[in-house]
């Protein structure tokens, strides 16, 4: 047998199977809500139970963007994490528009 | 004689269709390699790294079509199809810049889980970001995984539960600019325990901490990295007892009272009715068709300030 004659077409096997298999990214992944088995990006549900609603009036969420204070550096109270110094003011979020004003503002 | 040239014949007809056949299978796997890149995150590399910042969101829903009727229709997002074998993906996009990532997956009868956004937060390295993770007593759910042209990231959970994505993106992060309407302004971790949670996230990407005013019993923390706002840490509401600590985010809006209206015609629902907060404007949180919440939050277009202590 002409083993040579066959060579190519294996080769051409190998890089074909090698396409379709990273083609995909497949992951495994399962529990906790999360399953990766997606083909491409990663999956996350959350459990079933969780709820929303409920805020009341001084639940906050949200950034600001003036008239608002710290309660203070740590408030007081000994913290799990580090307090910003009481320095520091509290920062709000970016302001700057995009560069070249290339993004109008829209209406939405 | 004419029997063997015959054969030899058919031989190499055989190998060259076989040849065809291989080639064919080939140039499609590589089609499909190519087709399910997932687009960079920002276009051209931005050359800034936000370490801290919440730069992306995929969702999983079991109706990628009406996902994308939904969000299409409230935000003005279009879409990108990337088909992976079994798998769906639509890339969302908002004049151009990419906003998220839309993932079908169909659920089975009875399984206790709800379809949910997947919050993606900076980091530079994503082995040494799972490792301290882990460390402090997360759980790794998505093993640090490599994305062509996205970048790599990994999925965990941390210890009170809630689960996050970190993503070294391979085209830097987005820039440090305000969002535009239709674009995500601002995330929340709600959690039973918004100290520690705050510490853990504090350990992996530098926040800086800030303690916010809240009603008694209640803790609202500010995280923040490079002089900007990242997110907040909140305890849940106290009249909740059946909640899972979680990330919520929120797009920019210029009127949350008219989009939670539209949302609701569009097939969604009211999970938190329009609300003043305390930037002065409204949030709400909206269920889509499939029961994924997100937020909507008022920013007017004018300068957001700093506030001095």
């Amino acid at each position: 047998m002409n083993y040579s004659a066959w060579r190519w077409p294996a080769v051409t096997l190998a890089v074909g199977l090698f396409a379709s298999l990273s083609s995909g990214c497949i992951a495994t992944g399962g529990g906790d809500g999360y399953d990766g088995n997606v083909g491409v990006g990663v999956g996350y549900y959350e459990p079933a139970g969780v709820e929303y609603g409920g805020w009341g009036r001084g639940y906050r969420v949200g950034p600001f963007r003036g008239g608002d204070r710290r309660a203070g550096p740590g408030n007081g109270r000994t913290h799990a994490y580090r307090s910003a110094p009481a320095s520091h003011s509290a920062p709000s979020i970016p302001s700057r528009s995009r560069a070249g004003n290339s993004h109008p503002t829209r209406s939405r | 004689m004419n029997s063997q040239r015959r054969s030899n014949l058919l031989g190499t007809l055989a190998r060259r269709s076989l040849l065809a056949a291989l080639l064919s299978v080939a140039a499609t796997g590589l089609a499909l390699a190519a087709a399910s890149q997932l687009p960079p995150l920002v276009e051209p590399a931005s050359q800034e790294h936000h370490v801290g910042k919440v730069i992306f969101a995929e969702l999983v829903t079991p109706d990628l079509a009406a996902a994308k009727q939904f969000y299409g229709g409230l935000f003005g997002w279009t879409f990108s199809d990337i088909q992976s074998g079994k798998a769906e993906y639509a890339a969302a996009s908002l004049d151009g810049h990419v906003v998220a990532g839309l993932i079908h997956k169909d659920f089975s009868t009875g399984e206790h889980r709800k379809p949910a956004w997947l919050s993606f937060i900076a980091v530079r390295d994503v082995d040494a970001t799972k490792n301290l993770a882990v460390q402090h007593g997360a759980k790794v759910l998505f093993t640090p995984h490599s994305f062509p042209d996205r970048g790599r990231e990994a999925v965990l959970a941390d210890p009170q539960g809630a689960v996050f994505a970190v993503l070294a993106s391979s085209s830097d992060d987005p820039a440090d600019v305000l969002a535009e309407p239709g674009e995500w302004i601002w995330s929340s971790l709600i959690t039973s325990d918004p100290d520690a949670g705050a510490a853990f996230y504090q350990t992996l990407f530098d926040y800086e901490v800030f303690d916010l005013p809240a009603d008694e019993g209640a803790q609202h923390l500010l995280l923040a990295t490079d002089n900007y706002a990242r997110a907040s840490a909140n305890s849940w509401p106290a009249d909740k007892t059946s909640v899972h600590p979680h990330w919520l985010n929120y797009v920019r809006v210029e009127d949350a009272d008219k989009m939670a209206a539209k949302a609701v015609a569009l097939g969604g629902r009211i999970l938190v009715e329009p609300r003043v907060d305390r930037h002065g404007g409204k949030v709400a949180v909206i269920a889509d068709p499939a029961g994924a919440a997100f937020g909507l939050l008022e920013w007017p277009d004018t300068e957001s300030k700093e506030v001095a202590q």
